[in-house]
């Protein structure tokens, strides 16, 4: 009975520690001012950066990463090491992040571009934190794809270009799409790496997140409006990627067996 | 007892000089005043403007303020100097990377006076980023991915060696002053006392060692 309770306790102080914070953001913006800030400038300003940069940083990550996490999804010495390797962005601190991404590609860096403080500063930012969680969903996607369904693919006169996207990637599409999804979301919210690398400049590096960041320094009701829609973005990605893949790995899974 | 210090990023290198002993804590005057009106913990609040300060006297969330040194405005370039800036026209010319602090940052408003004053407000064009606080743009500029930015000159005295300071012309100085403030709901008794430390001869002395300007 005790330890029911305890248990019960934890649970329930689990879940209100990790929801109160997201409804108490609601709970200080009316809906109506909410809607009223679509018309703040900044915001809009920041609106448009934020969804630019994000299609064109999914747009490299799933161009790139996709063929990657093919490769990587196959038996290789030295896999583990790459693999390890592409992972580490998503456990380095995003202020390193910023600092590797100078060093790189700085104007003093190693490859000696002018990239920071541009649009695509910003991109390759989001990239870069975004892009691992992408690929290691795809790796993972692509190493489920029964190989028995492949062979049978190839026995039955389909070259490796047709099996592979007629047979191996409908067949990967859930966990691909989930990959998308959470990288997008993370792309969404990226500051650090950005912060540092693209600077701060509205209407060309300012995106949602940095706009909370600077409101917050001026008023902060502006920052708790930006905050509430970007909470309302990031919920609406979390239910595409639970209802999606349901669906569609239903199906596949019924292709798959036939 | 240690006090708990939130002070403008310009102040990083001379508030430990005069006291090591506190804890504190340094960014930009307009993001210290917002956490304070979230309720921070604090003693004092050492702002880069008195405008600030003020505005929190007037919601009586700090003690009156009092202006405890001065300041001056400073163009900076790295050593290298990549755009060959020689002076603020230059810095219209396409293609320079301006940094400069947002406003509402007491030096990024400081900024903007400075430009009016020279009838240069144009060449905010080539602002490629506005930072937080007056450390982010000296360290963009010392990196030398930056080709210039605006800072105080007690800023550019901390990387000598990194920058070159181009200086402006006195009609364009706007007046920096610095104000302090105790904190209401702090150790207020012991907060009074640091800050008269802080005017007195000997923290003015460190003050106007590191570059800043006499009180009055």
């Amino acid at each position: 009975m005790i330890r029911r309770l305890l248990v019960f306790g934890a649970t329930a102080t689990a879940l209100a520690f990790l929801v109160l914070p997201v409804v108490a953001i609601f709970a200080r913006v009316p809906p109506g001012r909410l809607f009223a800030q679509l018309g703040n400038g900044a915001v809009v300003d920041a609106i448009r950066v934020s969804a630019e940069t994000s299609a064109a940083a999914q747009a490299l990550v799933l161009v790139l990463g996709t063929p990657a996490a093919v490769v990587l999804a196959r038996r290789f010495p030295g896999r583990g090491l790459l693999v390890g390797l592409v992972e580490l962005p998503l456990v380095l601190p995003p202020a390193v992040a910023g600092i590797g991404l100078f060093a790189a590609f700085g104007r003093f860096g190693l490859l000696h571009t002018s990239i920071p403080f541009t649009r695509l500063a910003v991109v390759l930012a989001v990239a870069f934190v975004s892009g691992p969680l992408y690929v290691r969903a795809a790796i993972a996607a692509f190493e489920g794809v029964d190989p028995n369904v492949v062979a049978a693919s190839r026995t039955l006169g389909a070259g490796p270009t047709r099996t592979f996207f007629r047979v191996v990637l409908p067949l990967a599409r859930p966990g691909l799409a989930a990959g998308a999804a959470l990288a997008l979301a993370r792309g969404l919210g990226e500051f650090g790496a950005t912060i540092m690398f693209a600077g701060s400049l509205r209407g060309v590096t300012e995106t949602l997140p940095l706009a909370v960041y600077s409101e917050f320094n001026v008023d902060f009701d502006t920052a708790l409006a930006i905050s509430a829609l970007l909470v309302a973005l990031s919920a609406a990605l979390l239910l595409a990627l639970k209802w999606r893949p349901s669906l569609s790995t239903s199906r596949f899974r019924f292709a798959a067996s036939s | 007892m240690i006090l708990t210090i939130l002070a403008a990023a310009s102040l990083t290198n001379v508030f430990p000089a005069i006291d090591r002993r506190e804890r504190y804590s340094f960014g930009g005057s307009n993001a210290l005043a917002a956490q304070i009106r979230q309720g921070a913990p604090a003693d004092v609040f050492a702002s880069a403007n008195t405008a600030l300060p003020q505005q929190l006297y007037r919601a009586r969330l700090v003690e009156k303020p009092v202006v405890f040194t001065h300041n001056a405005l400073t163009l900076i370039v790295p050593k290298s100097n990549p755009a060959h800036i020689r002076s603020v026209a230059d810095l219209r010319r396409k293609g320079v990377k301006l940094v400069v602090a947002a406003p509402g940052v007491p030096v990024g408003d400081y900024t903007r006076t400075v430009l009016r004053r020279l009838h240069r407000t144009g060449v905010l064009r080539n602002v490629v980023s506005e930072e937080n606080d007056v450390r982010d743009v000296l360290a963009k500029v010392a990196l030398g991915e930056a080709d210039a930015g605006f800072v105080y000159r007690t800023d550019a005295r901390t990387v000598r060696g990194k920058v070159r300071t181009l200086s402006l012309p006195r009609r364009a100085q706007p007046r920096v002053a610095y104000a302090v403030a105790v904190v209401r709901g702090g150790h207020a008794a012991a907060a009074r006392r640091w800050m008269q430390r802080l005017l007195g001869k000997a923290a003015q002395a460190k003050l106007r060692a590191a570059g800043f300007l006499p009180r009055r």
